[in-house]
């Protein structure tokens, strides 16, 4: 018994002044915060707050470089939590989603050449600028899929990407990834959106687009203040989106959707159900 | 003719389909209602416009500046009237700007146009010459004679090399020139090697060219020029491939030509050069092989730059059944073309036109590790591996291969059995990287 | 000499600890996702292994044997492979923070690495010197390395397959691995031993 304890004693102790040294020697100092930020953070180092992972970013928090607003995909509450970590107020950014505005899948609109090549957006758009006759167009070939880490972008059966609002965090992956500009970045609250990319006339528009916007200025008569055309392309004035919706019906070429009623044909998302809580705002 | 064909690691032997026009004298193609001259139809920065709508133009006259030191004019084709400056289809795709006239018909010179005498021959003169008769190279890249004949002073180039071996399958233009002009060619290479300073000179011909070969050596018999026959392989008239089968030396990874002492040119452009140098006319036209199962009659035929497409396929008979695919280049490197009215610019050698059955649709399969790529790459480099890292964005492990040599031949995409568009995916991923160390 | 040499490679190849044995399956899964990572961790348990075999060896034949407590040998064996583990984490998060973060968890579980304990066991077991069983660690470190890095490099060009949908990550990585421990049944009889 006496021999056991001798032993395993012994042996503990000596192990234990030795690894007392080694921490002396080899000691590493780590902010205790850095740890509780990356907690606190979404995990899925998808690099919108411009830092290469969520690990990254949360050294820059605990040195108090950066403002914890640009962890965007995080929301409010994680932006909440990570301002009372820091102690420092949370300024808040009104949450954005992304959105194809674009309606013009494989059935209604036309290519301009039969592509064979790669399935990738950016390759094909480096062929004569893209086999789609709109020049702003969604391609359809998925790269903003491949880019998107939260897995909110789908390519419909008839090749347009559509973007789940609720599974979007505004990371901004995809934009940087779209080779033709038709992913933009709008508030969250807003539903209705003009979908459309082609700043050509209208009579261009009809030949290649059965739902692009012609700028026949219909909307803006219906909502003056919620829409705006420039170039001839109509766009929501996010300021009032909330009175956007009368024109929806009035469009001629339909490119105009409220997605509380339903995403662009095709897509298997369910429509969104809610405005989010500040709509009424 | 008992010399031993030379020739470089890898490349392929596709079928080379020149009968249907090899043995047809070069014709001259009836002038076009409308003239499309683009202002890009080099490498470099596009040329500035100078006339406006409603000028009346000579042929030969001057309607886009230089821009730049690599950049070289562009020319009227003919005489007529400007009708319009703006953007019109462009071979690369695009709508881009350019010059149109309305051809008057009488097809009238400028008066001004003026060669150089024996006494003028100086180096710095000639180089002024073919930049303002916007003399190019005429093998398919198109980069500006004059810039490539101005090696840095510590590159000195002692080997000059003249590339008739006209790789690509389809096209017999280089051929019919060798057969129909030698001597045009000769002084183009004599003018080359007074720039150069007495280098060594070679000419390249493919061994299935012996009319060719026979006339060029009968040619170059007084001179010390020498006539090398190459072995019948594409992409043997690429430039990296074409020096290490004559001289033995490699251009160094990233390096140029004149890296390694040489200097490439195509007999095309050595006959342009005596064109240019000794009348002062400036490159206007251009000999194009119009072939392929898709046209009613495969012809050569000598075209004003800025003719339509449309126009050359009418002056061959139209079409044979339903063009499925044209092509302006050569079959393995040329662009697939969106329209007819697309005009001829420097440098196209060929239009092909083929049916619709003649495409061949069959979407990308699998990777077979069958290993024929990396067999036939004459850049030595692996495609199947390089396309696999590129596929997963792994852009830096694929420039650690090696993907930066790559030179686009497209005989990996052409044997694959899977129909994997390797050149494509290898296009992507060097784009990637050029555009990272941009950014850098 | 010879002796040792037979142990050496009878170690390294046929009876290769991650392959043959199936000692330390944890990390061999864990850590093999790309080949420098792998070499990493390679080198960690190489150092625990040579040093926690010597400390093991000298624990039970100058503490545990002369008091006649061997019954304590597992206790007393975890005890100093803990030490030891503790003291390379240290190391390793002091000079390396990057093979640190990548490690991960795998580092501190080396602790609880059966190959570790293993190996201080099979040296009681098949009573080897000290120089054999410094030997048969050194051998048994740079068989799991090798495996380690064989592994990692086979994942590393399996990330670019177009593996089906239901084999994707973990699931296809167990059937290389059985694979590649097929292979390694192949050296059986190069040595006796």
């Amino acid at each position: 018994m006496l021999e056991a304890i001798v032993s395993l004693g012994g042996i503990g102790l000596s192990a234990a002044i030795l690894l007392g040294l080694a921490s002396k020697k080899f000691a590493v100092e780590v902010d205790p915060r850095e740890l509780e930020i990356l907690d606190a953070l979404p995990g899925a180092n998808c690099g919108a707050c411009g830092f290469p992972g969520c690990a990254g970013f949360a050294r820059a928090l605990a040195e108090g470089k950066v403002d914890p607003a640009a962890c965007t995909p995080g929301g409010q509450a994680t932006i909440e939590r990570l301002a009372s970590i820091l102690g420092v107020s949370a300024k808040l950014r009104e949450p954005e989603v992304a959105v194809v505005i674009c309606q013009g899948d494989r059935v209604k609109a036309k290519d301009k050449y039969r592509y064979l090549g790669v399935e990738d957006c950016n390759a094909a758009q480096k062929l004569a600028d893209g086999p789609k006759a709109c020049p702003g167009g969604c391609l359809g070939l998925g790269s903003c899929v491949r880019a998107c880490p939260f897995g909110a972008i789908e390519i419909t059966k008839q090749g347009l990407a559509v973007i789940s609002r609720e599974k979007c965090t505004g990371c901004t992956k995809c934009i940087a990834v779209c080779p033709r500009q038709v992913i933009r970045m709008v508030p969250a609250s807003a539903t209705v959106h003009v979908l459309c990319n082609s700043h050509d006339k209208g009579a261009v528009v009809r030949k290649y687009c059965q739902v692009g916007c012609i700028a026949c200025q219909i909307c803006k008569k219906a909502a003056p203040e919620a829409y705006v055309i420039e170039d001839f392309l109509a766009r929501v004035v996010y300021a009032h989106h909330g009175q956007a919706a009368p024109a929806i019906e009035k469009c001629p070429t339909h490119c105009i959707r409220d997605f509380i009623a339903g995403y662009p044909e095709g897509s298997t998302f369910a429509p969104s159900i809610v405005p989010t809580s500040d709509e009424a705002a | 003719m008992s010399r031993k064909p030379k020739t470089f690691h890898g490349g392929l032997h596709p079928p080379d389909s020149k009968a249907a026009s090899a043995d047809k004298a070069v014709e001259i193609c009836p002038l076009p209602d409308e003239i499309i001259i683009p202002l890009s139809q080099h490498i470099g920065a596009p040329a500035e416009p100078c006339v406006a709508v409603g000028d009346s133009v000579c042929r030969g006259q001057v309607v886009g500046e230089a821009r730049g030191f690599v950049s070289v004019p562009v020319h009227a084709s003919t005489s007529g009237e400007v009708v319009a400056v703006e953007a019109r289809p462009h071979p690369s795709g695009r709508d881009l700007p350019a010059v149109v006239i309305r051809p008057d018909g009488r097809d009238q010179w400028c008066d001004d146009l003026r060669g150089l005498g024996e006494d003028e021959l100086a180096a710095e003169s000639v180089r002024n010459k073919l930049c303002a008769c916007g003399i190019v190279g005429l093998g398919g890249a198109t980069f500006p004679t004059h810039v490539k004949l101005s090696p840095p002073p510590e590159k000195p180039i002692d080997t000059l090399i003249i590339n008739g071996a006209e790789c690509e399958p389809y096209l017999t233009t280089d051929y019919r020139l060798m057969l129909e002009d030698p001597e045009q060619i000769l002084d183009g290479v004599r003018l080359f090697a007074g720039v150069l300073g007495r280098p060594r000179i070679f000419i390249g011909i493919e061994e299935n060219k012996p009319a060719a070969i026979k006339v060029i050596d009968a040619a170059c018999a007084s001179s010390d020029i020498e006539v090398v026959p190459l072995r019948v392989k594409y992409p043997q008239g690429a430039e990296k491939q074409l020096i290490y089968a004559i001289t033995g030396r490699e251009v160094p990874s990233g390096g140029l030509p004149m890296d390694a002492g040489v200097l490439v040119q195509n007999v095309r452009t050595a006959a342009a050069v005596s064109v240019a140098v000794r009348t002062g006319q400036p490159l206007i036209e251009q000999v194009l092989t119009v072939t392929g199962p898709g046209v009613a009659e495969p012809k050569n035929l000598r075209v004003r730059i800025g003719t339509p497409l449309r126009h050359l396929i009418d002056a061959c008979g139209g079409f044979n059944g339903e063009p499925g695919k044209i092509i302006l280049g050569g079959p393995m490197m040329g662009t697939a073309q969106l329209s007819l009215d697309v005009p001829v610019t420097r440098g196209a050698g060929g239009l092909l036109i083929f049916r619709q059955e003649d495409v061949d649709p069959r979407p990308e399969g699998p990777c077979i590790r069958c290993g024929r790529c990396v067999s036939v790459c004459p850049a030595r480099i692996l495609p199947t591996t390089i396309v696999a890292y590129a596929r997963n964005d792994q852009v830096e492990t694929a420039e650690t291969l090696g993907v930066l040599d790559c030179i686009e031949c497209g005989c990996c995409t052409y044997i694959c059995p899977s129909m994997i568009p390797l050149v494509q995916f290898i296009r992507q991923a060097k784009g990637a990287i050029m555009a990272q160390k941009r950014n850098a | 000499m010879t002796g040792l040499l037979i142990i050496l490679v009878s170690s390294i190849f046929v009876n290769n600890f991650v392959l043959a044995r199936f000692l330390g399956i944890c990390p061999f899964l864990g850590v093999s996702k790309k080949v420098e990572t792998a070499l990493g961790m390679g080198m960690a348990v190489t150092f625990v292994l040579t040093v926690a075999s010597a400390m093991t060896w000298l624990v039970q034949r100058f503490v545990l044997a002369p008091l006649g407590v061997e019954y304590l040998q597992t206790i007393a064996f975890i005890l100093v492979i803990a030490a030891l583990v503790q003291l390379v984490e240290m190391v390793v998060q002091k000079t390396s923070p990057v093979l640190y973060q990548s490690l991960g968890i795998f580092l501190p579980l080396i602790t609880t690495n059966c190959a570790v304990l293993g190996l201080a066991v099979l040296n009681i077991q098949k009573d080897y010197s000290f120089l054999e069983a410094v030997v048969f660690a050194v051998g048994a470190a740079i068989g799991f390395t090798l495996a380690l890095v064989l592994f990692a490099g086979l994942r590393e060009r399996l990330d670019l397959c177009p593996v089906p949908e239901a084999f994707r990550g973990t699931a296809i990585a167990m059937v290389t691995a059985g694979l590649l421990s097929l292979a390694f049944m192949g050296f059986a009889g190069l040595v006796a031993g």
